[in-house]
């Protein structure tokens, strides 16, 4: 994000405080401003999520719909992610403007998705060979302030945990034709397994060091960002206490830079530490949030939010 | 070392509003007719048409005398003389800069309306003129008060005083300017050792207080001055008196230096600083200071 | 880029003959045995940490005579050929920018992948390759100098054999040296492929190919990194990876990178110290030329003139 015009001295005083591990809001470097999530607030998807962080609002649908495996995978579902940043986020979006960052966020939200350690596609084969789920993930970019690809990768994250996908009865052939026979009962429904889905850290280098989740002002002090893509945990998203309990590590899915300066190698290694670290928080905050959402939606008693404020 | 993460559900979301002692006032809608008689005046926010005065925004009604303003509490900032306000340099233009304050057009700061090193009575020159960008470039903030008002609504502003001028180290904070009470001061030294300039356009700059003794220094010295590190304890508690703005800003409170010193009195029952970004500690931050204002009042 | 109607792009659904072979259908152990064999050297008889820029690397200037700087490389069967064009200023921007911009494009040509035939437009693997290369460009190219224009860095690879965008970043390096853009630093790029514990420096086709397949053993490595680098000055310039693997792997990929980089500078320096000394002999012989036919005019000159004083 350009645009922004800062001082000199605001941006040695922003510098300092990084130095100092101390931000201008009293956030440590490896702190993150406080989000506010909501899940199923589309109607007419089969998961959706709302995620709002500082002044970042993100928007995410998933349809699901049967198409013909990949020829060499044929024993795997698809999965697509598309953005639209819409022009109500900033008028810098008008036309094409935001046309380069939607397809950057969601190149990079396909790529953390590619392993099968991140997100396991075999779970939405129907028929080897001939049938799969196919899940469009429609990002919409309602409000941008800032550390948009974190934002994205939790709101995907937390939108395919309420993700249902309906039971599938029968598959028989008939003839070159695969027959499908869904069941009526919309709760007649699986959910995914979305445990491992990687999540995004961008850190943003200011001065000597790194910082996650940076403001908008922050981030016009930096020249170079590192976004690392960390698998999640499956034991944060479950509610059974698993008697192996083996921590673990979270695993990079993809690492890319953004911006146009550079960085010395022992700084990249310490980044990509930092970040593993920060997802680790990110991903174990999700998973409690997402949790107690479920609880409370068993007892019916959940009232939709959606976009009143 | 782990970071500090805190994602909260939409029903657990907190309502900031915090009931203040005054009843709620009544709200006009545009299209409202506010009066129908003709011996009122139009002020901002209104319009006439068949022999009454409507409402062409969605506010609140301000009587002074006969003339009736409707104020809404997102507008931007309409300038009134004598006005203190924080603006930033977006442009050097012939001996003048535009200055983003907010207001609905951009301002401008003459060159004749600055003060330039070298004493107050000096000519200036033609040097002066190629030299403006060495005195505020694009980005800069400044401090200024505004001059007069031209006939389209733009601002001419002026630094010709010493507490005006460019600004030091610090944080800008951005609030609805119907936030910001019209006080006679708005340049104030808090004391728990932060300065603050609420301008009256809403923004409002953090800086730690200064040792005065540098001015008299040379300019170099004061622009070394300028870039040193600032210490940890002014940060904390410049950090701690940004967080407590937030709060009264989410609780759409009136600012001034009151009611900031209130809300940072009683926001150090939270130890660290990052704590008071949840929303709770900002509706409680928020609540506690309205309390403390009603009782003042009282008194 | 808009859509070429006007070419007939074929069917949609094709799909190669190659499905339909043997080859295709092999488990993940067969292709993984089949890249090494029982001396551990890979089936073109490099070495694990062996990168190609040793023996099979082949680079040049001056491919594209139209262009202002241009290159090819080859690394075996990956060969790549880059052009830079003359700055020019940046087309539908209202706003003056201080910084000069590059605007690069990576192509592959239809026929340069094994398996299937690339369409003529742009898919999103080209544009992310695209927007690796500028990434990787932007640090070492000194901006400042045109302010306002922007640069073209278009690279075309004729043919896929694994390593593609670090053959692009190398070819563009070259390209915009042998163009005379300043730059602060050389700029190398190499990519590693991660199987398990084995790390593939340079990888081909079919290396990459396995790398980026889910390993059969859960919870082992896999993936791909392309880091491109200014190695005087020791900064990573871009940084891609894809695939799974923690951060040890990370770890120790990098500094096989930035070791691989370093062994490639002086390819590339041989090469434009070479594109110089050319330049100079060929000046040289100009100017020798020049003089010899100055000597011969001189004495036609003489000649005549004693011509006319003797008539």
């Amino acid at each position: 994000m350009a645009g922004l015009l800062l001082s000199e001295t605001e941006k040695v005083f922003i510098l300092h405080g990084v130095q100092d591990d101390y931000r201008s809001d009293g956030r440590s470097n490896i702190d993150y401003r406080p989000m506010e999530l909501e899940t199923d607030v589309v109607s007419h998807a089969s998961g959706s999520a709302r995620l709002r962080l500082a002044n970042t609002d993100i928007l995410v649908g998933v349809k699901t719909e049967i198409d013909v495996p990949k020829p060499d995978k044929p024993d795997s579902g698809r999965i697509e992610f598309f953005v639209d940043c819409s022009a109500n986020a900033t008028p810098e979006f008008e036309g094409r403007g935001g046309e380069q960052l939607a397809s950057s966020i969601s190149n990079l939200m396909q790529r953390a998705y590619h392993s099968s350690q991140a997100f396991n596609l075999k779970q939405l084969c129907i028929f080897e060979g001939k049938q799969c789920w196919k899940l469009y993930i429609d990002i919409l970019i309602l409000e941008c302030g800032g550390n948009l690809c974190d934002a994205v990768s939790l709101a995907v994250k937390a939108a395919l945990f309420n993700t249902r996908i309906p039971f599938v009865k029968a598959a028989l052939m008939d003839g070159g034709n695969v027959d499908l026979q869904l069941s009526d009962d919309p709760y007649d429904s699986k959910l995914l397994d979305v445990g491992s889905a990687p999540l995004l850290v961008t850190l943003c280098k200011i001065g000597e060091n790194c910082v996650v989740d940076p403001s908008a002002e922050e981030e016009s002090c930096s020249v170079i960002s590192l976004i690392v893509g960390v698998t999640g945990n499956r034991q944060y998203y479950t509610q059974e206490e698993e008697t192996d309990k083996k921590t673990m590590e979270g695993k990079c899915t993809t690492i890319a830079m953004h911006g146009p300066g550079s960085v010395a190698p022992k700084t990249l290694k310490e980044a990509i530490n930092q970040g593993i670290i920060a997802a680790k928080s990110l991903d174990e905050a999700l998973g409690q949030a997402l949790l107690r959402e479920r609880q409370e939606n068993i007892g019916f008693k959940k009232h939709s939010y959606g976009f009143l404020k | 070392m782990t970071g500090h993460v805190s994602i909260r559900l939409a029903s657990e979301r907190v309502n900031h509003s915090v009931s203040s002692s005054n009843e709620l006032p009544r709200f006009y809608t545009p299209g409202e007719v506010i009066t129908g008689m003709q011996d009122f005046m139009r002020g901002h926010g209104t319009y006439a048409e068949d022999d009454s005065l409507k409402a062409s925004v969605a506010g609140v009604m301000q009587k002074v005398n006969k003339l009736i303003c409707i104020r809404p509490l997102k507008s931007r900032y309409v300038g009134e003389i004598g006005d203190v306000v924080v603006g930033r340099v977006l442009e050097v233009q012939q001996r003048r800069w535009k200055v983003e304050t907010n207001s609905r057009l951009d301002s401008v700061l003459q060159l004749s309306a600055v003060n330039l090193p070298g004493g107050e009575l000096r000519r200036r020159s033609a040097e002066d003129e190629q030299m403006m960008r060495k005195h505020l470039q694009e980005g800069d903030l400044i401090s200024a008060e505004v001059q007069s008002v031209f006939s389209d609504g733009s601002l001419s502003l002026h630094t010709r005083s010493l507490k005006y001028g460019k600004l030091p180290q610090g944080t800008l904070m951005k609030v609805f300017p119907s936030l910001v009470k019209r006080r006679k001061n708005h340049f104030h030294n808090l004391p728990c050792g932060v300065s603050i300039i609420i301008g009256n356009n809403g923004f409002i700059w953090l800086s730690p207080q200064k040792q005065d003794v540098l001015y008299e220094g040379n300019k170099d010295e004061i622009e070394e001055y300028d870039l040193q590190p600032v210490n940890r304890s002014d940060r904390e508690t410049m950090a701690r008196v940004k967080n407590c703005i937030a709060a009264l800003v989410a609780s759409k409170m009136m600012l001034d230096d009151t009611s900031i010193m209130f809300a940072y009195e009683e926001s150090l029952k939270y130890p660290s600083v990052k704590d008071m970004l949840d929303p709770e500690a900002m509706l409680d931050i928020a609540f506690l200071a309205q309390h403390r204002i009603n009782n003042a009042i009282e008194e | 880029m808009p859509l070429d109607y006007r070419r007939f792009n074929g069917p949609e659904d094709s799909v190669s003959y190659k499905r339909f072979t043997k080859d295709y259908l092999k488990s993940y152990s067969e292709l993984y045995n089949n890249l090494i064999d029982e001396k551990g050297r890979r089936k073109d008889g490099r070495a694990l940490e062996e990168a190609r820029s040793m023996c099979m690397f082949f680079a040049r200037t001056d491919m594209v005579s139209q262009a202002k700087g241009s290159a090819y490389i080859e690394l075996k069967k990956t060969k790549a050929v880059c052009s830079v064009f003359d700055p020019r200023e940046i087309p539908h921007q209202n706003e003056f920018s201080q910084l000069g911009q590059l605007f690069c494009e990576v192509k592959f040509a239809p026929f340069s992948c094994p398996n299937q035939r690339r369409t003529h437009a742009p898919d999103a693997d080209e544009k992310a390759l695209s927007v690796a290369l500028r990434q990787a460009l932007e640090p070492t190219v000194c901006r400042h100098l045109f302010p306002n224009y922007q640069i073209d860095v278009f690279v075309y690879i004729l043919e896929n054999d694994g390593s593609c965008l670090a053959a692009a970043i190398n070819a563009a390096g070259l390209a915009l040296a042998n163009a005379a853009v300043p730059m602060y630093d050389i700029i190398t790029a190499c990519s590693v492929a991660v199987i398990g514990e084995k790390m593939f420096v340079d990888p081909t086709e079919a290396e990459e190919h396995l790398a980026m397949m889910t390993p059969e053993k859960e919870g082992t490595n896999h993936g791909i990194i392309t880091m491109s680098m200014l190695s005087e000055l020791k900064q990573v310039s871009d940084f891609t990876q894809i695939g799974s693997m923690d951060t040890d792997c990370v770890t120790k990929a990098i500094e096989i990178l930035e070791k691989e980089c370093e062994n490639i500078v002086p390819n590339i320096q041989k090469v434009l110290v070479l594109n110089v000394v050319q330049c100079i002999e060929q000046r040289k012989q100009l100017e020798e030329e020049a003089k010899e036919r100055e000597q011969a005019l001189n004495a036609k000159m003489e000649e005549w003139k004693q011509l006319l004083n003797s008539g």
